[in-house]
């Protein structure tokens, strides 16, 4: 179709998508997973030489699967106990084997780039870190495709750069950077739930 | 004229009205959804949504079911056969003219 804006598909995925993140809890979700990946990150980068840097090392990688997991089942489950007056009830369509298949890609890619990194691998230069500062800003403006998620894209991008060519090692500026991502994104979601959940029953976002 | 502007006459009035289009091209993607989560997403008014589902159900386009989930009243609302091949129709009727 010429105009994706009058295409019923297009406009369907952009109205569930502005659902999704109304209530600010995949933010929430994505800045503790972002966290957790700068602890990662920061406790790999550190000498180990104390048995409770490892276990906290450990903890940080079980923290980080259970994340990635188990967030989109607790956001449902919050949502449909403690919500469903506010944010409504959905039923959506199973998902298709496309979908599935981009999901398993990017995870494999993710994890390959992560392995590479922390065994040293895959050199970690100032292009990585800017690269990943771009890439993860442009995700975080596509995915949220509202004026906030366009914000903290840019800003995250603009990170990126700033550290790639501050001159920091590669692992500190990851940490930095997903460390700082992290944190805007559980405040930014942070102040999206309360307001959320301070609006009276049955009235639209404005 | 060329005929493929042609039937862009013919197209459905009811789903051509832009907030209905919404609606039935969100519940297009979805199994259900009930009325406060179409409230949201679309953004419209209690009342304007509540008048355009009922143009809606009245064509026959989507179906109404009224329920409960523990204490809250739901308004479940699921698009029809009717309605899934119209939204086609007009699917293609605009790809074609567009």
């Amino acid at each position: 179709m010429a105009d994706s804006a009058v295409d019923p598909n297009t406009v369907a995925r952009r109205l569930i998508q502005r659902a999704h993140n109304s209530d600010g809890l995949p933010e929430i979700a994505a800045g503790l997973t972002c966290l957790c990946v700068s602890g990662l990150e920061y406790l790999l980068m550190a000498p180990r030489e104390s048995i409770a840097s490892t276990i906290a090392a450990v903890v940080f990688a079980f923290l980080l699967l259970l994340l990635g997991l188990g967030a989109p089942w607790a956001m449902k489950s919050l949502r449909k106990r403690y919500l469903i007056g506010r944010w409504g009830y959905v039923q959506y369509k199973p998902i298709g084997r496309k979908q599935i298949g981009i999901g398993i890609t990017v995870a494999i890619l993710m994890a390959g780039a992560v392995f590479g990194v922390v065994t040293g691998l895959l050199p970690v230069g100032g292009w990585l870190l800017g690269g990943t500062g771009l890439v993860g800003g442009a995700l975080v403006a596509w995915c949220g495709r509202l004026l906030r998620f366009v914000i903290g894209g840019v800003v995250v991008a603009a990170a990126g750069l700033f550290l790639a060519f501050s001159g920091v090692s590669g692992p500190t500026g990851f940490a930095i950077l997903f460390g700082f991502q992290g944190l805007m994104a559980l405040v930014s979601g942070t102040v999206v739930f309360v307001r959320f959940i301070r609006r009276p029953i049955g009235t639209r976002e404005s | 004229m060329n005929p493929k502007i042609q039937r862009l006459a013919d197209v459905d009035r009811i789903i051509h009205e832009p907030s209905r289009l919404m609606v039935v091209a969100l519940l297009a993607a979805v199994k259900e959804a009930d009325f406060q989560y179409l409230l949201q997403s679309t953004g419209l008014t209690k009342g304007n949504l509540s008048v355009h589902l009922s143009k809606l159900e009245e064509a026959g386009y989507i179906a109404i079911e009224k329920t409960f989930r523990g204490k809250y009243p739901l308004t479940i609302c699921r698009l029809t056969e009717r309605g899934r091949e119209v939204l086609d129709n007009y699917r293609k009727v605009m790809k074609a003219a567009l």
